[in-house]
This record gives C-alpha cells, structure tokens and sequence, in this order.
C-alpha cells in the first residue's frame, strides 16, 4: 500500500528543490552579466518620461507594496526615481497601504545614492499612509492639504517649502502606483485620470501585469513595468546597475530549469504513452 | 427597532448618495452646484479614511482576542504561534506608542524599525519566495502536451519563459518581441472582456443598491 510506504527523506521534488535553489543562489552570488534585451513596454514608459514628461512638474507616487512584493517593486521604483530626479521633478510620496511608511524608509536606505544630493521638502516629501483606499486616493486628488495635516514625520503640510504650490490632482504631472495589488491601479484610473486627466504609470508585478495591460491599451496608462525583468531594462536605460540587474542571471537560470523539468516531465508523459497498456486495467 | 429604521431609512440614504454621485461624476454640472457638491463628497471620502483607520485598530483588538481565546482553550500546537503573535503584537504598538508619545515618527523610532526590517520583513519575503518551489514542481507536472489545447499552452508558455529572461535572447532573438505580441495582443484581448464584466457586475451592484434589492451590506441575506 502506497500509504504505507515510508516517506523518502529525499524524493523527486527534494532534487528539484535543491536544483533550484542553486540555480539561484550561484548566479545571485557570482553574477554572469547576461545581457538583456530591452522590451517595447519598458521603452514606451523610459520614452515617455524622457521626452513628454514637463521637467521640474510634480510626480505623486504611491508606494502600494508589503514586504514580499519588495524584491520585484523596489527596483522598479528606483530606477524610475532616478529617472524622474535627473528631470528635476518634485516627488511626493504617498502610501495607500500600511506597509508603505517603512517601505520608504527601506527604499531610502537600499536606494541612498539616489537621495543623496536632494533635500526633503524641497526635491521629495512623504505624506504617509493614508487610510481609506480608494476614498482616500479620491479625497488626495480633491485635495492634499484637505486630507492630511502633516506628513509622515509631523511636520505640517503647510510646512514643506515643495507643498506651497502642490495640492490637488491637476498640479501633478504624472502619478506612478508601484502596487503588489490589482485594484490599486483601478482606483487611480477612476479617480485621478478620468476626472482630471492625470497621466498614470504602472508598477507591478509579474503576475499582475497581464491582468492591467488592458488600462494601457486602453490610453487610460502612459505604461506600465512588469516585475524584475522590467525592473533590469529601466535600470539599463538609465544606467544605474541595481537589484533588478543583480536577480535577473538568477531569474534566467531558474527559468532554463524550469524548462528543463518541463521538457523531461513531457519525454515521461510520452515514454509512457508509447508503453502497451495493461489488460483489463486503466493507465493514468 | 422598526424595519423603517433599520432597513428602509439605510437603503434610502445609500441609494441618495449613488444617484448623486454618479450625477456628478459622469454629468456636467453647473460650476457653483458642482462645487457644493465637491464640499460634501470631499467630507465623504474623509469620512471613509477616519472609518477604515479605526477599523485598523479594530483588527488589531480582534487578532489579541482571537489568539487570547486560542490560548484559554489550551491547544497544544497552537499555544506556542499564539503567544508569540500576541507578545510581538503587543511590543510592535508600544513601541510605536512610545514613538508618538516621543513625537517622531513611528517608522523611525529604531526599535520599530529593528524589528519589522530584521524580523518581519525576511519572514513575510521567505513566505512569498517559497512559492518558487511549487511553481517549480507545478511546471513540470502542468505543461504536458497531452492534447492540442495543452500543446498551445506549452508553447506559449515556452515563448514567454524564454522571452523574460536573457537566455532566451542568446537562443534565439526573437523571443523577446514574440513575448510582446503575446503579451499585447491575444493576453489583452483576454483580460479585456474580464474587466469590462468586473465593470458591468459593479454597474448591476449599483443598481441593485439605488432598488434596495442589494442588503448584504447591512449584514443580512436577500
């Protein structure tokens, strides 16, 4: 009886597991530098802030991801902050979710070279999490200083030398959502685009990406990054090698043995479909 | 209470505010009417963000309880994860009370920050990556090219594999614009009906609630 049968300490799925883990750990410790193509979607987005976007307008982004969706979004939203900080664009930051504070605070601190030079309250500002969702996303775009009196550390809105001009959704020039959620981006486009016609850009993850490519198609989104293969093309196009470069050689072989596990799980399938079948018995 | 009070007057009042809102997100309305209206519907969504930061400590109340309970019972294999959950619960919001009590920021005050980046941080990312081995095991099992429909699957799923990652593009440099297409034409053409039906469900819930034929929202079934 299979029930029986005492359980192998290292079976099938443990050799698989283990392959696998040294497909990534080796690459992420020695990285191979495989070059990487760059795809029409990341160039749409690198396109349109490069030569569409107003240098110097204000950009809200809302920083909508946990701590299990940090490895595919934070590099995201560094290069694109890069980006955005070489066009001499004021960034307010928002969090619409209560991971958000200490997600700036790790992005901050991973990404430091990136706020070096410029100064809270005159280059970037936090606004904090705001609670509500998409009330909370209607209410900023009505009014910043209506929905919050203070920004993440207590200083007063009123306070930062960048807010004086900043307050309600037409004031912005772009808002990017890097969001570990799907809803995230239907609240924006509900609430920022269609009303005041606010320009959106996407941040997602792998297995979001398909399920908002409609919103772009559609023009309600300038574009949109998918995960951390979109995360290492936007780093290339703006030549700053970070954690999306760094995964992506782990990413490929992990990948190729994937495929490689699919390939022979298929020459199973058919070496045991071209074995006679049994009489009077069912093959699974 | 009366059916009016607890049933008819809700409906009436939900049903009031959607007419109203879609009137005045959808329809051009004169400036100083559409302007009043912006005040109260401003009041709305902060009405909305007071509720849902309450109901925040609401759960917070409830998980102690919910792990309180689980420990008053004395399950053996629960015991352990339920102390724990309460005892860090318990720590996490001093610490923070002591943050506004010290008048900085929660995120900054270092304990705070100590223990969500060392702690919970690896713990809810290796939560997350371990679906990596199932992903892998799942493949393998998935992708058999049992019949034409499979086959279709496989070699998409092949293309879009090969298209992610580098090694696909030393294969063969085509992946990565087949991946695209993939991506931009068939895979939309897919999720467009889904979320125009989202759309259309969310459009007969509207209706449902300006007839009163939707109750569930006050707790109660049809």
């Amino acid at each position: 009886m299979a029930k029986e049968e005492k359980r192998r300490p290292f079976g099938m799925a443990q050799i698989i597991y283990t392959l696998l883990v040294i497909s990534i750990v080796i690459p992420l410790l020695n990285p191979v530098g495989l070059p990487i193509g760059i795809s029409s979607t990341t160039r749409d987005v690198y396109n349109y802030i490069e030569n569409t976007l107003p240098a110097g307008k204000p950009v809200l982004i809302d920083l909508y991801y946990e701590m299990a969706a940090r490895a595919e979004l934070e590099p995201q939203v560094a290069a694109v902050i890069k980006h955005l900080f070489e066009k001499n664009c004021k960034l307010v930051f928002v969090s619409t979710i209560t991971y958000g504070p200490i997600v700036f605070e790790l992005l901050k601190s991973t990404a430091a070279d990136l706020f070096a030079d410029k100064t809270y309250g005159v280059d970037y500002v936090f606004l904090g999490y705001i609670a509500g969702n998409e009330p909370a996303v209607r209410s900023l775009a009505t009014s910043i200083r209506g929905t919050v009196a203070v920004d993440n550390y207590g200083t007063a809105i009123s306070a930062l030398q960048m807010m004086a001009n900043i307050d309600k959704a037409e004031d912005f020039a772009l808002v990017f959502i890097a969001s570990s959620g799907t809803d995230t981006f239907g609240w924006y486009v509900r609430q920022w685009y269609t009303p005041y016609d606010i320009p959106l850009l996407f941040g997602a993850l792998s297995v979001i990406g398909p399920s908002i490519k409609p919103y772009v198609d559609a023009g309600q989104a300038i574009g949109m990054l998918t995960g951390q293969r979109s995360a290492a093309e936007y780093e290339t196009l703006v030549g700053r090698k970070g954690l999306g470069l760094a995964s992506m050689d782990a990413q490929s072989f992990a990948h190729a043995l994937i495929l490689i596990f699919i390939i022979i799980g298929n020459i199973i399938l058919f070496a045991t479909r071209s074995k006679p079948k049994p009489e009077g018995g069912r093959r699974k | 209470m009366s059916v009016v009070v607890r049933r008819n007057i809700p409906q009436i009042i939900v049903a009031l505010i959607i007419v109203l809102m879609v009137i005045f997100y959808f329809f051009y309305i004169e400036k100083p009417v559409s302007d009043a209206f912006g005040t109260a519907d401003k009041a709305l969504s902060d009405w909305a963000i007071v509720i849902t930061a309450i109901a925040a400590i609401v759960g917070g109340i409830d998980i102690l309880r919910y792990h309180a309970n689980q420990i008053r019972k004395r399950e053996r294999r629960q015991i352990i994860f339920s102390s724990i959950v309460i005892v860090l619960e318990i720590i996490m919001v001093s610490l923070a009370c002591y943050a506004l009590s010290s008048g900085i920021a929660i995120t900054t005050q270092p304990n705070f920050q100590w223990l969500y980046t060392y702690l919970y941080a690896p713990a809810d990312a290796a939560m997350y990556s371990i679906l990596v081995f199932y992903i892998a095991s799942a493949s393998y099992r998935t992708f058999r090219a049992r019949n034409p429909p499979a086959i279709l699957l496989l070699i998409v799923a092949i293309i879009v594999m090969l298209g992610n990652t580098s090694l696909g593009a030393m294969i063969w440099e085509g992946f990565l614009p087949l991946r695209d297409w993939i991506y931009n034409v068939p895979n939309t053409a897919a999720f467009r009906p889904i979320t125009m039906g989202i759309g259309f469900g969310l459009i007969i819930l509207g209706l449902r609630l300006i007839i009163g034929k939707e109750t569930t929202w006050m707790g109660r079934r049809e």
